[in-house]
């Protein structure tokens, strides 16, 4: 490993404000103090931003292994099967026209033995906020998005997974205004299983493609965890 | 900058209780291409935005679905919302993309969505 | 104080000769006949346009949000609810217009912060001086 892609040093902690709360602050008061919008309107994406989490993400690939007609309409329309899970892409949100980053248009990736799928988004990182809460800093990094579309199994190996040669990886680069989830294949050691019990492993990583869900593994691979100088607590 | 008659509560007032895409659908010209058709991406010049990832660009793929009507980034990032489009999600070959990619996993694809100015028939 | 601020300049102009994006030909605005077609095309790649680089593997991190993050992320979409921008426009500046020095040397909310205070200046909500005026004043309440 080069030093350039070290994790960098954390900041030296300095009792003093940095730029960016510096210019956060200033933003947003100017912004309010033009009109442009209220200190309300912020403190309601606030709290609709605390509602959010891959719990409802989920729940939907869970009921889908369950039940072979909700899993027809996640795959064919994932918004409209978002509203089993309390999700509506349009309305759940302060706006009533979706959130202006995530859009409204969630499409469903179904897995089956010989296809696997894995998210990225070489532009930015567009990820399905609504109903998988914010992305993980990796998914984020400029190394994952420029080596996951052209070294996808090297990646994936990294995270723990390999795929037998017979299974295709396919990379979905979610690069316009459509949102997605992966919908794995029901893992064996499930069966009988309630909603509950299956929605516990369906993580967030299963939901990207970066892991396969399996009986008794309910959180992502542990990883470690940059810390914040001053933490937001959700 | 703004243009003479630009309201801001244009977008809200086009799509509250819709969403967006869906505030769009019907306005494109019917599509050029359907489902199955082989297509290539163009290399249409690369002028201050556009989400066309080079990477995809002359490569051939195959039209797996029409996804949506919307205008095309390069136009909407200015608020130009006048020409919408159909959008297509289309699967590329690793191996059409990558030269070195390996023989042995000559299944794997990749799939994007782009609006149809960047496509041409193959 | 005026001494404390020319160090201050001195070391600036040091470190942003350090986290120039390495470059392995001789640039400095050349003469338009050092520039051919691929190179134009070089010099005005899109930023954000980084599938298929190659890189080397490095440590899958998570992290935790530091205040003005989240903040920053909900003045973008509230800007965006109250038609200022929409969310393309949004991604062009954050992604592309910034270039890829700030692109690749700010943290991901970083580049969010300084285009939600561009995007106040360059549609004249408000004049940069107002703008400067304000950090001033932030700045003082935290000395």
């Amino acid at each position: 490993m080069t030093d350039e892609h070290k994790p960098h040093a954390p900041a030296p902690m300095v009792d003093e404000v940095s730029e960016f709360e510096v210019l956060e602050i200033a933003v947003r008061e100017l912004a309010i103090e033009k009109g442009l919008f209220t200190a309300e309107d912020h403190q309601r994406w606030t709290e609709y931003m605390h509602t959010l989490g891959p719990l409802p993400a989920a729940r939907l690939v869970a009921k889908a292994w369950l039940d072979p007609e909700y899993k027809k309409l996640a795959v064919t329309d994932g918004v409209k099967a978002s509203l089993e899970v309390g999700i509506d892409w349009v309305n759940s949100m302060p706006t009533k026209f979706g959130t202006p980053s995530d859009y409204c248009n969630l499409r469903v990736l179904e897995d089956t033995p010989t296809l696997h799928h894995v998210v990225v988004c070489t532009l930015c990182s567009c990820y399905p906020r609504p109903i998988l809460g914010q992305s993980p800093e990796w998914y984020r990094t400029p190394n994952y998005r420029r080596r996951l579309v052209r070294w996808p199994r090297q990646v994936l190996a990294e995270f723990g997974l390999q795929l037998p040669e017979e299974v295709e990886v396919r990379v979905e680069d979610s690069n316009q205004k459509s949102r997605f989830i992966v919908l794995p294949v029901r893992p064996e050691g499930t069966e009988g299983w309630t909603e509950d019990q299956l929605a516990e492993i369906v993580t967030r990583d299963c939901l990207i493609g970066v892991a396969l869900p399996r009986p008794g593994k309910t959180a992502n691979d542990p990883r470690p965890v940059r810390p914040a100088l001053k933490p937001y607590h959700h | 900058m703004s243009k003479p008659h630009y309201d801001r509560e244009h977008h809200a007032k086009k799509a509250t209780g819709i969403g967006d895409p869906q505030c769009f659908k019907g306005e494109a010209p019917p599509p050029k291409f359907k489902v199955g058709d082989k297509v290539r991406v163009k290399d249409l010049p690369d002028i201050f935005y556009n989400r066309a990832q080079v990477y995809t660009r002359g490569a051939p793929a195959v039209v797996a679905e029409l996804v949506y009507e919307s205008p095309a980034a390069e136009d909407e990032s200015w608020d130009n919302t006048e020409n919408v489009t159909w959008f297509y999600s289309v699967i590329f070959k690793q191996k059409d993309l990558w030269p070195e990619y390996p023989d042995t996993f000559a299944n794997d694809t990749v799939e994007t969505e782009l609006p149809e100015r960047w496509l041409e028939p193959l | 104080m005026s001494s404390n601020i020319r160090q201050k300049v001195m070391r600036h102009l040091e470190l942003c000769g350090q986290v120039q994006p390495a470059l392995h030909e001789e640039t400095h605005a050349p003469a338009p006949d050092q520039i051919d077609n691929a190179h134009f095309r070089a010099y005005t790649r899109m930023s954000h346009d980084v599938g298929g680089e190659p890189d080397v593997p490095i440590v899958w991190e998570e992290k935790e949000e530091e205040v003005w993050e989240h903040n920053t992320f909900v003045t973008c979409e509230v800007l965006a609810w109250r038609g200022v921008w929409n969310a393309e426009e949004r991604r062009r500046r954050q992604n592309v217009d910034v270039g890829q020095t700030q692109y690749l040397g700010l943290p991901y909310y970083g580049r969010w912060l300084l285009t939600a205070a561009r995007i106040l200046v360059d549609k004249q909500y408000v004049t940069c001086s107002e703008l400067s005026d304000k950090i001033d004043e932030v700045r003082k309440r935290y000395e």
